[in-house]
């Protein structure tokens, strides 16, 4: 071949290998940055007025003084949206309207029997409000203002009526009053459409049956039994992304036939008429004012148990079960492994035993996590508690154990190699001062092989904080009460994050908190592995005399 | 004069009451208390062997009601999988196949990418910027499956759905792909100590004829090193068969064989995922429950065997850069 050829392509060959570990970093950020940008959000983020209202009432912690203020202003400045919304809502929710007055009449007749009228005023009276009542219910459904305005007017000749003052029938004219007014402004034979657009714009500023709004509930409405709802959107991301849903209707049409749907956005302004539309400018002007967003640095995200499946709130359960299972399992892991490796370094022959051993280490490491938690499940849970008089549940101490049994090989092979990485000299030092084996491996070789070993306690560490499924069936839980012993089983970083990630809708709107599940587990064993290898490569320059 | 004669026949000091020769009962006690030692030590260390052997052994125990009363033939060979029908079914065949499926689609990715990896760190780089990459590499290794499942779900998984025009994001590809990431570290690490295990004789020796560093490597260090490469494929391999949360939240979990074969953009089940999604719902004592883990003594085969073969060729590169 020719030797230029041949020159080329070994330059190609030596691209090809060094971008396949381009590649690999590149894998690496792309997997790592995302989520830890996204994580970070959980954390430090722009938190508006409801986000301290939330703290305050949840989780007690709040400067009463300056928050009261806030709430102040901000109200201040919302009150003209539920007014606006109020005003258009009498001329167009016509059924809220019919109910309203027949909820009016009815009180009226309690309100006089409260009273005592004598009976022959109560019919007379009861009459005139059926009339009243049935005008403005006719009134309510007509569309042309030509045959409202004579219905109303009908009504509203008893407005002087002293036998109405100072009782709920006054609130039968204020109706009628502002719907004619109404009426005269806006085009009626839109009235349902106007109804069913208002009541989307009211569940993107309030709240609807399931989902928090902008803003939160009305002051003057009675508290949502969900806690979610009671507050309004607690981040300005949040926030945004709600108020380019209220500015904007996105509709997925189809474009051309055969072809996939496009999305098509208009303005949602556009779907009223415009004696409301500067409700839509009012609310742009005003987002800011109305929520009060500021720099805020929820640190006590890793401490806060979460609120209606991690709408609000933070990770502390989780982190405080993975710490639980976590140590549970090393105190299992950590002697054992250390003998082990002790045992094969110091005193075995190489003999036939010894290789069997070796060969089920190595089988043990291969062995899938999802078969240990079967193994968990069938042994620990279901056999061995049942035999020592415990409960046959899955717990902590199952888990724990069961991930003691997959991380062995990970301590065995990292002690082994920290003892074999003492040098002979320091053995037979002091073998040669007359200690004992036993007395050498304690005071000489462990000592100096401690960091090594150390650095093996690490990696098991982090192996089993991160592994999920063999918890599967043996302890974690995605909703329940912190543990109080190692019998109960408990929430994990690892379970919660899959557990966000596959979750309902709910967990879909609140990425920031999946995101922040999850970087909180993988910084977790990112920082004991970087301790691990910063640990093992000081260790090993140490043990080389360098 | 008498005073110091007796003292020279006598034992000095402290140790005057303890005679040199130990008395047949200290002999025994010593003896006694250093083999028990050892055998304490020995116990512990096998503890290891006592793992394997429980699992397998309760693994098989409580599959064995379900393999007694199913026929294995049906089990093993029937593609449709309906555990809570009225007349559940339980074939596997789908199941299997999705299993292997997503691991060769893996080390497609994996393989070629992270020979190269590896020959680039034993070849290329000079030894301080590989300290530097490798810790890199484990770093990839540390991350737990959860996150990568989780990356799979929320990131790959739409992009792939608004980028590709799938009808789903996740399907067989996405889980490999991950699969691949999750393979990659084993893959490079073991390739790498083998390709680095070969000497510089051989090396020099082709240098020496005038081969260029690719000639080198692809026809003298890599057929060399073969052993320990198959090795670390196989050790790939039995990551992704086994690996359990990415497949489960990437895979789609429907249970097919993809048509036709080549298509990675179809859902596909693996035996993992099954076991993980269904334990759950499948009361105890249970048919169901009996297959979920027949299934994982399917698994348990599929490891022992790959761990097999991967030992062989383990041992076989160690013995061959042994000679060299």
């Amino acid at each position: 071949m020719n030797l230029k050829i041949r020159g080329k392509l070994d330059q190609v060959f030596t691209a090809a290998t060094g971008l396949s570990v381009v590649l690999l970093m590149l894998i690496l950020v792309a997997i790592l940055g995302p989520m830890l940008y996204r994580g970070g959000n959980a954390v430090f983020f722009q938190g508006t007025v409801e986000f301290r209202k939330m703290q305050r009432d949840l989780f007690r912690r709040a400067d009463d003084t300056t928050l009261n203020a806030e709430i102040a202003r901000t109200e201040e400045f919302r009150r003209q949206v539920y007014a606006m919304i109020d005003e258009f809502k009498k001329g167009v929710d016509v059924e809220a309207l019919s109910d309203e007055v027949r909820e009016l009449h009815r009180r009226f007749g309690e309100e006089l029997r409260a009273k005592d009228v004598p009976s022959e005023q109560y019919s007379q009276l009861r009459g005139l409000t059926r009339d009243i009542r049935d005008n403005l219910e006719t009134a309510f459904t007509k569309r042309d203002v030509g045959e409202i305005r004579p219905l109303v007017e009908a009504a509203l000749q008893h407005a002087e009526n002293p036998a109405f003052k100072g009782t709920s029938a006054e609130q039968f004219f204020r109706i009628a009053r502002s719907f004619l007014a109404t009426a005269e402004k806006v085009d009626l034979n839109h009235q349902r459409e106007y109804a069913a657009a208002l009541r989307d714009v009211e569940g993107i500023l309030f709240h609807t049956q399931d989902l928090p709004g902008l803003l939160g509930p009305r002051p003057d409405e009675p508290q949502p039994l969900l806690v979610m709802l009671r507050y309004g959107t607690t981040r300005w991301d949040q926030a945004r992304r709600l108020l380019d849903r209220f500015f904007w209707v996105e509709e997925w049409v189809e474009g051309n036939p055969g072809q996939p749907l496009v999305m098509r956005r208009t303005a949602r302004a556009e779907l009223f008429p415009e004696s409301f539309r500067p409700l839509f400018s009012y609310v742009r002007d005003n987002a800011e004012k109305m929520l009060e967003p500021r720099f805020t640095a929820y640190w006590q995200f890793f401490l806060d148990d979460n609120v209606n499946s991690h709408y609000f709130g933070g990770v502390g359960p989780e982190i405080l079960g993975t710490l639980f299972i976590t140590v549970v399992g090393m105190l299992f892991v950590i002697p054992l492994g250390v003998v082990s490796a002790a045992y094969l370094v110091e005193c075995a022959p190489d003999g036939q035993v010894i290789r069997i051993i070796r060969m089920c280490i190595n089988t043990l490491a291969g062995v899938p996590s999802i078969v240990f938690g079967l193994f968990g499940l069938a042994f620990f849970v279901l056999f061995l508690f049942p035999l020592l008089g415990f409960e046959p549940k899955p717990c902590i101490l199952a888990a724990s154990m069961t991930l003691a049994v997959l991380t062995l090989p990970v301590m065995i092979r990292a002690s082994e190699e920290a003892i074999r990485a003492v040098p002979r000299s320091y053995r037979e030092g002091s073998l040669a001062l007359g200690s004992s084996r036993f007395h050498t491996f304690v005071s000489v070789t462990l000592p100096a092989a401690l960091p090594g070993i150390l650095t093996g306690v690490i990696l098991s560490l982090s192996r089993i904080a991160g592994e999920t499924a063999p918890i599967l069936f043996t302890g974690a839980v995605s909703m329940g009460d912190v543990p109080r012993s190692v019998f109960d089983p408990t929430r994990t970083l690892s379970y919660g994050s899959y557990d966000m990630a596959v979750g309902d809708r709910l967990a879909m709107m609140v990425p920031h908190n999946q995101y922040g599940m999850v970087v909180t587990l993988v910084l977790l064993i990112l920082i004991l592995n970087t301790v691990a290898i910063v640990l093992r490569t000081r260790v090993f320059k140490k043990l080389r005399g360098q | 004069m008498n005073d110091t004669e007796l003292s020279l026949t006598r034992e000095p000091g402290a140790d005057a009451r303890r005679p040199l020769a130990l008395t047949p009962g200290e002999d025994l006690r010593g003896y006694l208390l250093a083999h028990l030692g050892r055998a304490v030590l020995f116990g512990m260390t096998f503890s290891s062997v006592l793992a394997v052997l429980l699992i397998l052994l309760f693994v098989i125990l409580r599959s064995f009601s379900f393999l007694s009363g199913y026929s294995i033939v049906e089990f093993l060979a029937r593609r449709d999988w309906r555990p809570t029908a009225d007349s559940p079914v339980f074939g596997s065949l789908a199941i299997i196949v999705g299993s292997l499926y997503v691991s060769f689609a893996a080390l497609v990715f994996a393989v070629p990418l992270g020979i190269l990896a590896a020959v680039f760190l034993s070849d290329i780089l000079s030894w301080k910027a590989r300290n530097l990459i490798k810790p890199m590499v484990e770093i990839l290794a540390a991350i737990p499956s959860v996150a990568y499942g989780f990356f799979a779900v929320l990131v790959l998984a739409p992009w792939m759905q608004k980028h590709l025009g799938l009808t789903t994001g996740t399907n067989a590809l996405n889980a490999s792909l991950i699969l691949a990431i999750m393979a990659l570290p084993t893959i490079i690490s073991v390739a790498e100590d083998s390709i680095s295990a070969i000497g510089r004789e051989l090396r020099e020796a082709s240098y020496s004829c005038g081969a260029t560093r690719m000639e080198t490597v692809i026809k003298v260090v890599i057929p060399a090193a073969h052993s320990g490469i198959i090795a670390a494929v196989v050790l790939g391999m039995m990551r992704a068969i086994g690996e359990t949360m990415v497949v489960w939240m990437a895979s789609g979990n429907a249970t097919q064989i993809p048509q036709p074969w080549w298509d990675v953009s179809q859902s596909i089940r693996t035996m993992t995922a099954t076991i993980a999604g269904e334990m759950g719902e499948a009361p105890e004592g249970s048919e169901h429950r009996g297959a979920l883990f027949a299934l994982g003594v399917l698994l348990l085969i599929l490891t022992f065997g790959l761990n097999i073969v991967s030992e062989y060729f383990l041992s076989r590169a160690k013995k061959a850069t042994g000679k060299a």
